[in-house]
């Protein structure tokens, strides 16, 4: 008797790690791969508009809202809904090169796996600009995408193609303000030395309980060493857009902030290792001071660890002499763009028009999702009901800047080298002539293969870094 | 059921079947190894984004030959293969010998030290971070208490040790399966060999380097080499613990080839240069397994 159910039971295995293979394919809706484009005449006669977004956690907002949609629209127009999360954009690539992709992809900025240009020069999404020409008045309202157009973002030249309805903020300072008390501050310091020196009475105020500051492995150089930076004139690519070429030199002050924070022991030991979430859970067990990161962190710490033994606060980054010089990083969100393919342009239109209307944004912001970007969006919502995400409000001096070109380096990125070096690691002036080097090499020759063009802002202004004049060079 | 009697029969009708019986596990092996891997060819000499790939002549393999990241990787892919072996394989091979008995509590033991090979290494590894964690780590705590550390041991942020930690975890998640595989192999020898060394009056450490070993290897030969391949291979676990750090002291060539491929949040996927350095991963591990093949012919020869 053994045998047969032996069998069978390898059977049902072999089988179902079968599916799971097949499964790498997006799977919550199995019509939507199914069926490849969106044709005009599905279920119904209803005009289906194919949606694809890697958000997870407003899914269920939204599948709320895209089923009220669906129910009252009067286009006839119903919205198929897929999330896929893992390798977003090459899943997207994969599936415009097998004509199974969607009409509308939605996005967010900043994720370095996304390449406007080659998206756009690959044929692979089209520019809404005939359609924003036209564009409702409360659409406009909604999202004053004219001042939200970022160079290589979600614009090429004249070209839009997306247009972002929220953003994140910039990266903050969480900061434990019994810790602060017991270390005898009053208020978050304003410079980069005031931190460190705050980071280091905390600890010695803990002795080994408590410590002043948490580092992560999850990008730790976003957190906050470079919103340091771009807050202190330094931009984050540490590119020099007026002479079109790569220079980290102005990182130089803040690296060595950073690095006398680890020297003098004011990291939480060990936490340069740990993920993102370990060290979430640190700062809710109250044996951090200061933990760096935006605004997504308003609903970690009131549902997923909330605090309630502490007060927590939410403090503007410093920077090197308490001024600042340039703009800070806000990265725009959810925003969709249109597939060049889609047979149903009109349609899916309308659909992103409606995920822009002031009936679906306004819960979406309410719910605490995102910020608002817009000034009318900003002033309809009620931020009594979002949450703490409002201590993470959006400043002046925050928006976002052009990208550079994305260069084929040789070595380490960026980030990781001058990580390294904060954290004593490698020299930090070896480092900073390393990543000159092999930048501006990359830079000429993926200039000179024709790759890439050489992006140059002539009176670029770090404090308004949009405003420039966008030129790109062959050489 | 007929056509078996028929003269000839078996060969032709037997071919047919044979290739249909044969074609899922061809068209898989096709589809999903050969195919990927000619595919890689295309772009060993391009500079290729995912898109648009840009001839680039011999600019990957001069960049291979000089990049230091890569060559220390494949430093420490030889450092952690050799430490995870050397610890691995007599620990699973005592294990197999020790649970191989039938002893009280055999079958229980097997299970507890086979867990591991079911258990997804990321997840694992997540929880070896936790037990390494510096502050409030369960292991400093335990060696704390036992008196033998004065302060916490950063495991995986110490470039000295790093490599230590992460091979510990290797082996506690390697151990089980070779263990089982061993076991296999030792319940293959006949029972009556054992009985009559035992009536020889040989005693346990006689019979086990007399017999077991020598009838175990063949099996041992095999396991040893998917053990060196596998150990060749491992990058998982790195990427969960340490990612490659600290400073790319735990860096193997397969953690630095998925950093190049997919890119990180910094820098573009590099495909065309990734193709170059997996084909040069391909090559080393199979000079590694063929060297070792060598060997344990030869040695074969000798004994």
């Amino acid at each position: 008797m053994k045998k047969p159910v032996l069998c069978a039971l390898t059977a049902t295995m072999m089988a179902v790690s079968l599916a799971g293979c097949g499964s790498a394919a997006p799977s919550s809706s199995a019509a939507t791969t199914e069926t490849g484009h969106a044709m005009p005449s599905a279920a119904g006669g209803k005009t289906v508009v194919e949606v694809w977004t890697n958000d997870r956690h407003d899914l269920d907002y939204v599948n709320k809202k895209t089923e009220e949609y669906n129910a009252t629209n009067p286009d006839n127009i119903e919205i198929k809904q897929t999330v896929v999360t893992d390798d977003y954009f090459n899943m997207l690539t994969m599936a415009k090169t097998s004509g199974t992709a969607p009409d509308l992809a939605a996005l967010n900025g900043g994720a370095a796996q996304f390449d406007l240009k080659v998206f756009a020069e690959s044929g692979i999404i089209r520019p809404l600009n005939e359609y924003l020409e036209n564009a409702s008045e409360e659409y406009v309202r909604n999202t004053d995408y004219k001042d939200r157009l970022f160079e290589g973002m979600n614009a090429l030249g004249d070209d839009i193609y997306w247009v972002p309805t929220g953003q994140r903020s910039g990266t903050r300072v969480l900061y434990n303000k019994t810790l602060f008390q017991e270390a005898g501050l009053t208020e978050f310091p304003k410079t980069l030395d005031g931190m460190v020196e705050a980071a280091k009475k905390i600890t010695d105020a803990g002795g080994g309980k408590f410590y002043g500051y948490a580092a992560t492995s999850s990008s730790p150089a976003e957190r906050c060493m470079e919103g340091v930076a771009e807050k202190s004139g330094q931009n984050q690519y540490g590119y020099d857009y007026a002479n079109g070429k790569f220079d980290f030199s102005g990182y130089k002050p803040i690296v060595e902030g950073f690095k006398q924070m680890f020297a003098d022991g004011s990291v939480l030991p060990g936490s340069q290792n740990q993920q993102v979430d370990a060290m979430r859970a640190q700062f809710a067990a109250g044996t951090v001071g200061m933990w760096p990161n935006a605004s997504q962190e308003a609903g970690v710490f009131t549902t997923q660890f909330p605090i309630d033994s502490f007060e927590w606060g939410v403090a503007e980054i410093p920077t090197l002499d308490g001024m600042v010089h340039g703009a800070q990083t806000a990265v725009p969100q959810k925003g969709y763009m249109m597939f060049a393919d889609t047979d149903v342009p009109d349609a899916a239109w309308k659909v992103i028009e409606y995920f822009a209307s002031e009936d679906f944004l306004k819960g979406y912001f309410e719910s605490g999702f995102s910020l608002p970007s817009s000034k009318h969006m900003q002033q309809v919502v009620d931020s009594t009901k979002s949450g703490r995400i409002q201590d993470f409000g959006t400043y002046d001096y925050e928006s976002v800047y052009p990208l550079p070109p994305s260069v084929t380096i040789e070595g380490e990125d960026r980030r990781t080298v001058l990580w390294s070096a904060a954290m004593g690691e490698r020299d930090i002036d070896e480092a900073i002539a390393d990543l000159n080097k092999r930048y501006n090499e990359a830079l000429d020759r993926d200039v000179a293969m024709g790759k890439v063009k050489r992006l140059v802002i002539k009176d670029f202004d770090p404090l308004h870094p949009n405003e420039g004049t966008v030129e790109y060079r062959n050489q | 059921m007929k056509t078996r009697h028929k003269k000839g029969g078996i060969e032709s009708g037997g071919g047919v079947s044979a290739a249909l019986m044969m074609f899922p596990a061809l068209f898989l092996l096709v589809v999903t190894s050969i195919y990927p891997f000619l595919w890689m060819f295309r772009y060993i000499c391009s500079d290729y984004n995912g898109f648009v790939s840009y001839f680039t002549g011999p600019q990957n393999f001069i960049r291979m030959m000089n990049d230091q990241l890569f060559w220390q990787s494949v430093v420490h892919t030889f450092e952690y293969a050799f430490l995870k072996i050397l610890f691995v394989m007599p620990l699973a091979l005592v294990l197999a010998v020790l649970l191989g008995q039938k002893i009280l509590g055999s079958g229980f033991f097997r299970a507890v030290y086979f867990m591991p090979t079911i258990i997804s290494s990321a997840v694992y590894s997540l929880i070896f971070g936790f037990i390494y964690a510096v502050f409030n780590g369960s292991l400093n705590a335990i060696l704390s208490a036992m008196g033998l550390i004065s302060a916490p041991v950063d495991w995986l942020g110490n470039p000295d040790i790093v490599m230590l930690s992460i091979v510990i975890v290797a082996v506690w998640g390697g151990l089980g399966n070779y263990m089982i595989l061993l076991l296999s192999g030792m319940s293959s020898i006949s029972a009556d060999i054992y009985e009559s060394s035992k009536l020889d009056g040989a005693n346990g450490i006689q019979t086990f380097f007399r017999i077991t070993l020598p009838m175990l290897s063949p099996i041992l030969k095999v396991v040893l080499m998917l053990a060196i391949t596998t150990a060749f291979k491992d990058y998982q676990s790195i990427m969960v613990l340490t990612n490659g750090g600290p400073n790319n002291r735990s860096q193997v060539m397969f953690s630095y080839i998925y950093q190049v491929v997919f890119g990180t949040n910094a820098v573009i996927p590099q495909i065309g240069y990734g193709t170059m350095l997996s084909v040069v991963s391909a090559l080393i591990i199979g000079v590694v397994t063929a060297i070792y093949l060598f060997i344990s012919r030869k040695l074969d020869d000798v004994v």
